[in-house]
């Protein structure tokens, strides 16, 4: 059974800074220029924490940094020795115990995707592994979701009911705290050791959260039917029009991937030190929107980036995704709303496809 | 060769391989011991592991590829060529072809480069068991079939007939050319094809799916094809149009990949990763046949 707890907003910080002791602490900070990222905090009292809005970007860089060295290689090329020696060695990051707090369901959840990704299949990604361990996550439901928030339509928020070590409610200003959820031992062990910070919960404050969360839902300003795009593409119909328009209004800069919590592709490329004799070898996350994404040797490319180029991201997230993990792996975090310039994001895509079920023809025109 | 008289290798071989076990990203080293010209864009490189105790342990089947790494120049994806039960090494057969391909025709015997797998999907080596097989090839094409035909060969008691049609471009283009006669006397059917004739050339000139009228197609006939991707259309289309089943026609793909194991997202196709839902496919399984 779930324990449940509540915290007085008072003491959120003060039990930060016990668990800072514990942790490294990450967290939603607002910066001087005004915007809110999830970031590492060394020290709780420089910075403003800011649990009002929604971060700008999400967990990913965490446990799957924007570019990492894999390893070093070293280079033998000594004209004594005429034949070419070539070593490698790993790079791993240290493992750091993280709490991660005021984290969004949608963010949470975008991590269990990353866990399935890089965890689930035969080969291990030791690299995920270092960061992933040990990492404790206390999440936010949200009370009001955000301008372009869908997570209701991709059903993994605006509350969690699994994944969390700890789930904060609001339980709004009249009370003034947190309605906590332990949700896993992690969580479960925080309630236990630092009692003093906790009340129990009473009916009435279990009767708020479960108001909150069903009132939330009732807020959501964008109407995305997720489920029915996903059974539009199921049937095997092809948007070609949507997906050709989408395509060439698509400008190859990569945001809608970069900022996409469940976008994993990367790239692996070498950078010769300046020696020549040796270099590392690096990850980056790559999109499958670039044009290099899918290009061999020869220049000979399987995909008509005129037709296709944007086609590979929605159908992964809609439809592939889907057949092979049961759910879309888009959680409706909104950010590639905003982020995309050319009109290019999936809340646009699912609209085209779904309205009027005729696969949207002439319907999404007016961007 | 001793490989251990090459100090820095070995010893590192051995501490890389402690502190990597784990680590899939991280190659191991292999030792050019012969290369072997196929043409003027294609050699096959005899290699050897470095380190003594992973060579013992390493095995493949055949279908599968190895991501290989250049200095400076990263990595690619290629096809095992060798026979699977050979004891010493595999090869890889390597068309000039990108930036990486190029800096390895530069190199010469002794020379150490990366590698890191098997990897991939292999050919469904029990189900050929006893069937009629038809290998069909363009250039190097026939390299990813090349351990197949060799273990079947090795087995003639759970083999059926073997037929091989190998188009390439000119007669100078066939690879393996060293291995026909023997191929031949071991009771492989082999047909070649030429798209331009030279002048010593009695064969057939034309593509190779040319060579496919006529060819008795039974119950136990299974078709095995690789070769660029326009042919490999076109074959399995016609392998189709002469009544063979789908699931019977099996080929292999290329597409860039950057893990080879099912993380990188680069080899997506439709719902499968090429790298680990293949790269070996039945022609049932194939999402775009336009496109393969």
């Amino acid at each position: 059974m779930i324990e449940t707890q509540t915290l007085h907003k008072d003491y959120l910080l003060p039990l930060l800074r016990k668990l800072g002791k514990q942790y490294r602490l990450v967290g939603p900070v607002r910066n001087r220029f005004g915007d809110t990222l999830y970031i590492e905090i060394p020290d709780l009292d420089r910075v403003d924490i800011d649990l009002k809005q929604q971060p700008q970007n999400s967990l990913k860089s965490f446990f799957f940094p924007q570019t990492e060295a894999l390893s070093s290689y070293i280079v033998d090329t000594e004209p004594a020795s005429p034949t070419q020696l070539y070593s490698f060695h790993p790079l791993l990051p240290e493992n750091r115990p993280t709490l991660y707090f005021g984290v969004r369901s949608c963010d949470l959840f975008a991590v269990l995707y990353m866990d399935m990704i890089f965890l689930g299949g035969k080969h291990r990604d030791i690299y995920y592994e270092q960061r992933r361990r040990g990492a404790v996550f206390v999440t936010l439901g949200c009370n009001e979701p955000f301008a372009n928030c869908f997570c209701n339509a991709t059903k993994n928020g605006p509350f969690l009911e699994f994944g969390f070590d700890l789930q904060l409610t609001d339980l709004g200003p009249a009370k003034n705290s947190y309605f906590v959820e332990a949700g896993k031992a992690n969580g479960l062990n925080i309630l236990k050791k630092w009692t003093r910070f906790f009340t129990d919960a009473t009916k009435e404050d279990r009767q708020f959260q479960y108001q909150a969360a069903l009132e939330a839902r009732g807020l959501f300003r964008q109407l995305v039917h997720v489920d029915l795009a996903c059974q539009e593409l199921e049937k095997g119909n092809e948007p070609e029009e949507v997906l050709a328009d989408f395509s060439q209004r698509c400008q190859d800069c990569g945001g809608c991937t970069f900022i996409c919590p469940t976008c994993t592709c990367f790239s692996i490329t070498d950078h010769q030190a300046k020696d020549q004799g040796s270099g590392e070898r690096i990850r980056s996350w790559d999109g499958c929107t670039f044009a290099g994404f899918t290009r061999m040797a020869g220049d000979h490319n399987p995909i008509d980036l005129r037709r296709h180029r944007i086609r590979k991201r929605f159908f992964h997230k809609l439809k592939h995704d889907v057949q092979k993990h049961g759910r879309p792996s888009c959680v409706g975090c909104g950010r590639c709303v905003d982020m995309c310039f050319g009109g290019v994001d999936i809340i646009r895509f699912i609209n085209a496809i779904t309205e009027a079920g005729d696969l949207g023809r002439d319907k999404h025109r007016g961007l | 060769m001793d490989y251990d008289s090459y100090p820095s290798c070995s010893l590192d071989a051995r501490r890389q391989a402690q502190a990597g076990r784990d680590n899939i990203y991280l190659p191991d080293q292999a030792v050019i011991r012969k290369i072997i010209r196929e043409n003027s864009l294609v050699n096959t490189y005899e290699l050897t592991l470095v380190d003594e105790l992973a060579n013992h342990r390493f095995s493949f089947e055949p279908g599968q590829f190895m991501m290989i790494s250049m200095p400076h120049l990263g990595e690619a994806p290629i096809s095992f060529s060798s026979s699977p039960d050979s004891k010493d090494g595999f090869s890889l057969t390597i068309r000039n072809s990108g930036r990486l391909t190029a800096a390895v025709q530069k190199l010469r015997p002794g020379d150490i480069i990366g590698v890191r797998g098997p990897y991939g999907r292999s050919f469904p080596t029990d189900r050929l068991k006893g069937k009629n097989l038809l290998f069909i090839a363009g250039g190097i094409g026939l390299a990813p079939l090349r351990p197949l035909i060799e273990q079947r060969l090795a087995q003639p008691d759970e083999t059926g007939s073997l037929t091989l049609f190998y188009g390439s471009r000119t007669p100078e283009d066939f690879c393996f050319n060293r291995d026909f006669s023997r191929w031949r006397q071991d009771g492989l059917d082999l047909r070649l094809t030429v798209d331009q004739a030279a002048e010593e050339w009695n064969g057939p000139v034309g593509l190779v799916t040319g060579l496919l009228d006529g060819f008795p197609i039974n119950d136990g006939t299974m078709a095995l094809v690789c070769g660029p991707g326009i042919m490999i259309r076109f074959v399995l289309e016609q392998l189709q149009a002469m009544g063979m089943e789908a699931e019977n026609i099996i080929t292999t793909l290329e597409r860039h990949m950057k893990c080879g194991v099912g993380i990188c997202g680069h080899c997506h196709m439709e719902e499968k990763l090429v790298c680990i839902d293949g790269p070996v496919f039945t022609a049932a399984e194939i999402p775009d046949p336009e496109n393969p």
